[in-house]
């Protein structure tokens, strides 16, 4: 090995390059290893789905409602109740939430009634989803009279996502250096015009990150909706929010739950139109994330 | 201020009052600062007076920062902050309640330790607190006016509406003093603000705080002796806690009444 000239204490040190380097080897192929893994199974489920249910897409499966015979059974309810549900629900979460992290980050004082405050929230993001069902079901549905409707599942779903959104806005909130907000209550500005010109511009990134996933988990929820008893045969598309309506995985469920096998076969399309919902959805999200990010 | 004879309660050092007879923009009396329990700035009497430049200089963690952060009540955001005594502006107390603390921060300006411009574009930098307090001028005339005092109109002219991220470290801080200047104040603060810049920055800014030095009052901290005795008019020491000498600046430089000043300002401490 050619000498460095590391001087008169080198031998105080014993570099062990081979052995180091042999690790850290090592390490790598273990972690893209494990990469693989995750990402192939993904691929094998994802295959195998296209392959079930890709025959039966169609313009056709999009556009009629559900039925007893396979072949004239299609999604349109579904999908629409769906984009019902996440609009709603998007309306109702994100300014609460956002509103919610921005109190507790900026305004409120640290009494030990906060800091039980947020203790909750973090702990709300854990309860399973099936008890915000027994929530919405006991609270919207019956006790607030809204009937298995759009706003009851919205209501519902808002809440199940709240502590999400708040938590992921408080950290982007708490991300945003406080020389930041010196500067501009520096120059006079009061804590609302801080906030507002500075303050959540900066944050604006890591909030839509948050929200991107709480909205994403909605696409998905299929317990609480079914807590809430919303009907699977829908035979017309909502035209209001106290309409009654039915969602895309709660369509898949009940597909899946037949004798048939070419109900597996339509809930496999099904998951597909799904999988491209929230493809789509996360795909405005990123853009609109990417365009806050390079304004500032 | 008539009442600066030292009561016989006071301390026997730390009251040497500077010649310069002038209005105070500050006159701080027994005023005693800290966080929760813990004490940072004990009993302390000084005045800033007006269109001077005032250095404080000190080992770190003896409140420097703490005391010019109480000068435009940028502390009321820390919840633990406690103060005492009494600290007047113009006559005012600083703590009133009828005292508005962002009509205050108006007019008592501060430029920090790093560099902090918005992230926008560097003309939005200098309008934005004028904006937002109202003001009624053209404030693109205001912002040239204001950048030009702050010796940066010549680099950023031809770029007004590039980020302000994009300028250099020592831009970026005249570009913060400029920021200040747009608002008009009385007073300007500065915590350190060399601290982070290379030494042909701080040389800029050095002559720039000299060509501000008739119109405004200064305060400003510095880790920089050097600094402290080249643009300053007058000097406070402060250690652990104390006021230990405040006069004028050549006198502390040259014949400190106290050892403890003499060994910090020719580095002979700790
Ligand atoms: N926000 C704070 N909360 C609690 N203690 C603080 C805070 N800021 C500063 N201190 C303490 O107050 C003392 C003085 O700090 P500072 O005024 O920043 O000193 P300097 O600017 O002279 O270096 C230090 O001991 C520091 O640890
Ligand atoms: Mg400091």
């Amino acid at each position: 090995m050619t000498s460095l000239g590391l001087g008169d204490n080198a031998h105080l040190f014993q570099a062990n390059l081979e052995q180091r380097r042999r690790r850290s080897a090592r390490f790598r192929r273990a972690c893209s290893a494990f990469t693989w893994l995750g990402v192939g199974t993904l691929f094998v489920l994802l295959g195998q789905i296209l392959y079930q249910g890709a025959a039966w897409l169609g313009w056709d499966f999009l556009t009629s409602f559900a039925s007893r015979f396979p072949s004239r059974a299609g999604i349109f309810a579904a999908l629409v109740g769906t984009l019902w549900l996440i609009v709603t629900t998007a309306a109702i979460s994100i300014p609460v939430g956002v509103a919610a992290a921005i109190y507790l980050e900026e305004y409120a004082p640290r009494t030990r009634l906060t800091r039980f405050l947020e203790l909750n929230i973090s702990n709300l993001a854990g309860v399973p989803s099936i008890v915000y069902g027994l929530l919405g079901l006991a609270v919207f549905v019956r006790w607030l009279s809204l009937e298995r409707s759009v706003i009851s599942g919205a209501l519902t779903m808002s809440v199940l996502i709240l502590p999400v959104i708040v938590t992921a806005a408080r950290e982007a909130l708490r991300a945003v250096p406080p020389s930041l907000r010196d500067a501009a209550l520096g120059v006079g500005a009061t804590r609302w015009q801080c906030t507002w010109h500075h303050v959540i511009p900066q944050a604006l990134p890591g909030i839509l990150t948050g929200v991107i996933l709480a909205i994403s988990r909605v696409f998905g929820e299929t317990a609480p909706l079914l807590v809430i008893g919303l009907p699977i045969f829908v035979s017309r598309t909502p035209s209001g929010l106290g309409d009654s309506f039915t969602v895309l995985p709660l369509q898949i469920y009940n597909w899946t739950q037949r004798p048939n096998h070419e109900f597996q076969n339509l809930a496999a399309a099904g998951i597909i139109v799904l999988l491209v919902v929230l493809l789509l959805t996360n795909l405005v999200a990123v853009v609109l994330r990417q365009r806050t990010e390079t304004e500032s | 201020m008539t009442d600066a004879a030292p009561g016989p309660t006071q301390p026997t050092e730390g009251r040497a009052g500077p010649d310069v007879q002038v209005e105070a923009a500050f006159t701080c009396r027994g005023l005693t600062l800290g966080y929760g329990d813990h004490v940072v700035v004990r009993d302390l009497d000084l005045e800033f007076p007006e269109k001077r430049i005032t250095a404080i200089i000190g080992p770190s963690g003896c409140g420097k920062s703490t005391l010019v952060r109480t000068l435009n009540r940028m502390n009321d955001f820390i919840p633990s902050f406690t103060k005492a005594g009494t600290c007047l502006y113009r006559g005012v107390e600083l703590y009133d309640p009828s005292l508005d603390p962002v009509l205050l921060r108006r007019q008592v300006g501060m430029v920090f330790q790093k560099p902090n411009p918005f992230p926008k574009t560097i003309l939005q930098n200098v309008t934005w607190g004028p904006m937002i307090n109202g003001y009624t001028g053209d404030l693109r005339e205001l912002a040239v006016e204001s950048l030009q005092k702050a010796a940066l109109w010549g680099e950023v002219a031809a770029r007004l509406d590039q980020p302000a991220l994009s300028l250099s470290g020592g831009q970026q801080q005249r570009l913060c003093i400029a920021r200040t200047l747009a608002m008009q104040p009385d007073v300007i603060l500065m915590d350190e603000p060399c601290s982070s810049l290379d030494p042909v920055s701080t040389s800029r800014i050095e002559e720039l705080m000299d060509s501000l030095r008739e119109r405004y009052t200064i305060v400003i901290v510095t880790h920089n002796m050097q600094q402290a005795a080249r643009i300053s008019d007058l000097t406070a020491f402060l250690e652990g806690g104390d006021l230990v000498e405040f006069g004028d600046t050549d006198q502390i430089f040259t014949r400190p009444l106290y050892k403890r000043t003499e060994d910090y300002v020719t580095g002979r401490f700790g």
